[in-house]
């Protein structure tokens, strides 16, 4: 099939294409899932460099169950997320929790700026704290607001109930709110600021 | 309790979050189809099995060493042939010289009785 018409097919068709011998088919997506898996196992990782070697890790595996993947099952992106999760899940077990202070701090000492945060700086907040999260719950308030993924399919990544996936996204949002108010009041923002 | 203001406050963080999602770098990407490419490898292997098989007579040209070979067999046969017609000359220096001069003579005049009843008619 040509590069082109595939923007429209599905992940699971692309897959059996690639199984197929279809080589446009991996690039295809590739492209399409590579952000996406990067993106999750940086906020889980909060390493990019490590985050790449998890995305090229979880993207092998793709490429090796291609053959077998059977059609209806589970979504691409759905498997993906599940295998990105639990190799984020080994890294961390080896290293000891990042705390909140050691995350990286916006490099260009920007964060002094008082008017309100400009978008970088949101983001490097929300990674900071995010990172203070326990890991089940970081993993479903990034899937749920970050990746977009919906409650049943964050159900089928973390292998747990619907109702599991709405409680810990709650408490992680609630806890994110809290680390965020920290951090705040440590660079010297005010509530009615930003 | 967490107020309708702060998780409004929390989506502005959330947007901010998306916008900034890491992009694969050319390595990565590079590292990937790689890997793409080699995994897909076995798969191409079985169409290439698939060719047509050689027919028998393909199969005995091949079996006796190809066609180099059955060159050779042909021109050792075509030699073969023109040495029993015409006995070449240095044949008999070699014969004597290996068997000694009456012995030659009489390996090579195999009949001699046939010799002397056609010139006597």
């Amino acid at each position: 099939m040509p590069f082109d018409a595939m923007s429209d097919t599905p992940d699971e068709a692309l897959l059996v294409l690639y199984a197929n011998g279809d080589f446009a088919a991996a690039q295809a997506l590739m492209l399409r899932l590579t952000p996406r898996v990067l993106g999750y196992a940086t906020r889980l990782l909060n390493d990019h460099a490590e985050a790449e070697d998890v995305a090229q890790d979880a993207m092998m595996r793709l490429w090796k169950v291609a053959p077998e993947w059977r059609q209806g099952e589970a979504k691409v992106s759905t498997w993906l997320y599940r295998v990105v999760s639990n190799l984020c899940t080994d890294r961390l077990r080896k290293r000891r929790t990042v705390a909140l202070e050691s995350v990286a701090e916006p490099e260009d000492g920007r964060a002094s700026v008082v008017q309100g945060m400009i978008e970088q700086e949101r983001a490097v907040a929300l990674d900071a704290a995010l990172a203070t999260l326990p890991e089940r719950q970081r993993q479903a308030v990034v899937l749920r607001h970050l990746e977009g993924a919906t409650n049943p399919e964050i159900a089928q990544v973390l292998e747990i109930s619907v109702e599991a996936v709405e409680s810990l996204t709650a408490r992680g949002k609630r806890a994110l709110t809290v680390a965020l108010a920290d951090r705040r009041k440590d660079l010297g923002y005010h509530d009615d600021q930003g | 309790m967490m107020t309708k203001d702060k998780d409004i406050g929390l989506e502005a963080y959330f947007e901010a979050g998306r916008a900034a999602t890491p992009v694969p770098s050319a390595d990565l990407i590079g590292r990937i189809m790689a890997d793409a490419q080699a995994q897909m490898a076995p798969a191409i292997a079985p169409t290439e099995t698939s060719a047509p098989r050689p027919g028998l007579f393909a199969s005995l040209i091949e079996a006796i060493g190809g066609w180099p070979t059955l060159a050779g067999m042909a021109t050792a046969g075509i030699v073969g042939v023109w040495v029993g017609f015409s006995q070449p000359a240095g044949l008999d220096m070699v014969a004597e010289q290996l068997l000694g001069a009456e012995d030659a003579r009489y390996l090579v005049d195999l009949l001699p009785a046939f010799s002397a009843d056609f010139e006597e008619g």
